[in-house]
């Protein structure tokens, strides 16, 4: 009865994600593109409901919408809010945008259209405990490196920060 | 086919639950914010010795019934030069999040809207989205005061979301599960949780009073130093709604900590009358929703490198320590209750013992160099002999 549910909400996220991420890179205003990273982030999210897959779903709303969009917003307060063409550099490059793009696009295409049979979800996508043990068996290692990373970041931001007269 | 609840269609009773959950979100949001406000008028006035609102209503109860109605009946204003497409939707963002932060709360046995097995995760998450609208509303006012008070909110709730999640995570180690329905069901005794793990609660309460900008952590919208921060250049329902989330996210937090650390909806006679959990949820979560209320009529508001230090210097370590001594307990141990205990009251004396003697040397050293900086300027003009 409600199977038409699956495809719409589909297209709306799918609908969602290429333009609202159409929009982020043509829109001029620095809110509005910043706004509109946060809608295809939850879009994706949303996408990842779709698989089954809801704490990985919530982990993106978690982590891109609620702190790398703020952040982004953090550092966009500082800007001015007049409309100057801040564009231009980069609308000098579009021929090599162009390129990177295409060979990004390209083999994404080919194994996007490779796929035939569609993959069914496994209703286990939900659970935390599987996932948990894999990023800490079989993924411990790029799991510690990322956090080797993310402390050198901390460890930086710290000493840029830090005052003379302490 | 198949006969669902209430002989309906179970396909048409999965709709019509739905349906039924977020009107009753609704409901409870709007009528929990006016009970909240009256109830915070008439307890902020005998803290203070006044009367608070008697003339509406028997006890002035109909005052913040009135006060809706003139919300709502107000001129629209928008001043010219605000970003008007964000304007309008930053009340939105703020409010969207905590109506559905009430779908997964559980109110009774058997009585919850959905039982995520991430649920918890799934508050956290919306908790974290309010501040989205907070920073928009804050930068689309265009106004020096109303940006001040969006980056104020950015900056805490950001940091102090750390030492939420964190006595979060402590609570669900311990339970080992995260869905809401299970936490309660893992504590029917008088043993709760909060007698295990009151270190991780106490980080809690001071993170949850920070994440929802209620004193002593309300810089965001200061009213002595940023006129009302991101609120300034809000008026009529709009500024309404930023009231309804702000009491609609005291009462998450208040059914968290009552879910987590104090036993949800167990209590004397739940077994035999199951309506009557919904009672003591209801209690618990208004006992922490008037603690809130307390606090705010009795503490200061903080200075912004007090909030921030305290966050980052304090909570963090000790929450981040907690954790880590948790999970060595909880592995170590079979039965990990007592030891998790003895490891989370010492810690909660070091942070109550600890704070003023911290709090005593800064002052000291403040003090010295004060008097050292006095002391050259009357050597220099001469006065000091």
């Amino acid at each position: 009865m409600f199977d038409f549910l699956e495809p719409f909400f589909f297209g709306l996220f799918a609908l969602g994600i290429i333009g609202a991420g159409a929009a982020v890179v043509t829109l001029r205003r620095i809110t509005a593109q910043a706004l509109l990273m946060a809608l295809t982030f939850a879009c994706m999210a949303g996408m990842f409901l779709l698989l089954g897959a809801e704490t990985i779903a919530l982990f993106q709303v978690l982590i891109y919408v609620g702190a790398i969009t703020i952040l982004i917003l953090f550092g966009v307060m500082f800007t001015k809010v007049d409309d100057r063409a801040y564009g231009l550099f980069f609308q000098q490059q579009t021929p090599w945008a162009a390129a990177v793009v295409l060979v990004i696009a390209v083999p994404v295409a080919f194994l996007a259209l490779s796929f035939h049979d569609p993959a069914t979800p496994s209703a286990k996508g939900g659970d935390l405990i599987p996932l948990a043990a894999s990023l800490f068996t079989d993924y411990s290692f790029p799991f510690e490196v990322a956090s080797v990373l993310l402390l050198a970041a901390l460890v930086g931001a710290i000493v840029l920060v830090k005052r003379d007269d302490q | 086919m198949p006969i669902g609840p209430f002989g309906i269609d179970p396909t048409i009773w999965a709709v019509l639950r739905l349906v039924i959950a977020v009107g009753l979100a609704v409901f409870l949001a709007l009528n929990g914010a006016l009970a909240q406000i009256f109830l915070e008028r008439k307890i902020q006035a005998v803290m203070q010795d006044r009367i608070g609102p008697y003339h509406t209503g028997p006890f002035g109860l109909l005052q913040t019934f009135a006060d809706a109605i003139k919300l709502l009946s107000k001129e629209d204003i928008r001043a010219k030069l605000t970003d008007a497409p964000f304007f309008l939707a930053a009340p939105a963002i703020v409010f969207s999040p905590m109506l559905a932060s009430f779908v997964v709360l559980p109110f009774g046995p058997d009585f919850v809207a959905a039982n995520l097995n991430v649920g918890l995760l799934y508050l956290t998450t919306l908790g974290s989205m309010t501040v989205l609208g907070v920073v928009i509303a804050g930068w689309a006012s265009n106004n020096k005061y109303s940006l001040m008070g969006g980056l104020r909110s950015a900056g805490q709730l950001i940091s102090y979301e750390v030492p939420q999640i964190l006595a979060l995570v402590t609570v669900v180690l311990y339970v080992g599960s995260l869905s809401m329905v299970d936490i309660t069901n893992s504590q029917p005794g008088p043993l709760v949780n909060v007698l295990i793990l009151p270190f991780a609660f106490v980080t809690y309460l001071i993170a949850a009073l920070a994440e929802t900008n209620r004193n002593p952590f309300d810089l965001p919208e200061a009213e002595s130093e940023l006129v009302a921060g991101f609120l300034t250049e809000y008026s009529g329902m709009r500024w309404g709604i930023f009231f309804v989330a702000e009491y609609g996210e005291v009462t998450v937090v208040s059914a968290i900590m009552a879910t987590l650390w104090f036993g949800g909806w167990h209590g004397p006679g739940v077994d035999a009358v199951p309506i009557l959990g919904v009672l003591w949820f209801t209690l618990k979560t208004y006992a922490f929703v008037l603690l809130f209320m307390w606090i705010r009529a009795t503490l200061p508001r903080l200075r912004i490198d007090q909030l921030m230090g305290f966050c980052w210097k304090v909570l963090i370590p000790l929450a981040l320590f907690n954790i880590l001594a948790s999970a060595v307990i909880i592995l170590a141990f079979a039965d990990p209750r007592v030891p998790l205990a003895v490891v989370n009251w010492l810690l909660l004396a070091t942070l109550i013992i600890g704070l003023p003697f911290t709090q005593r040397r800064r002052l000291l050293r403040f003090r010295s160099r004060t008097r050292d900086s006095v002391g050259l300027r009357d050597a220099r003009s001469g006065l000091s002999p």
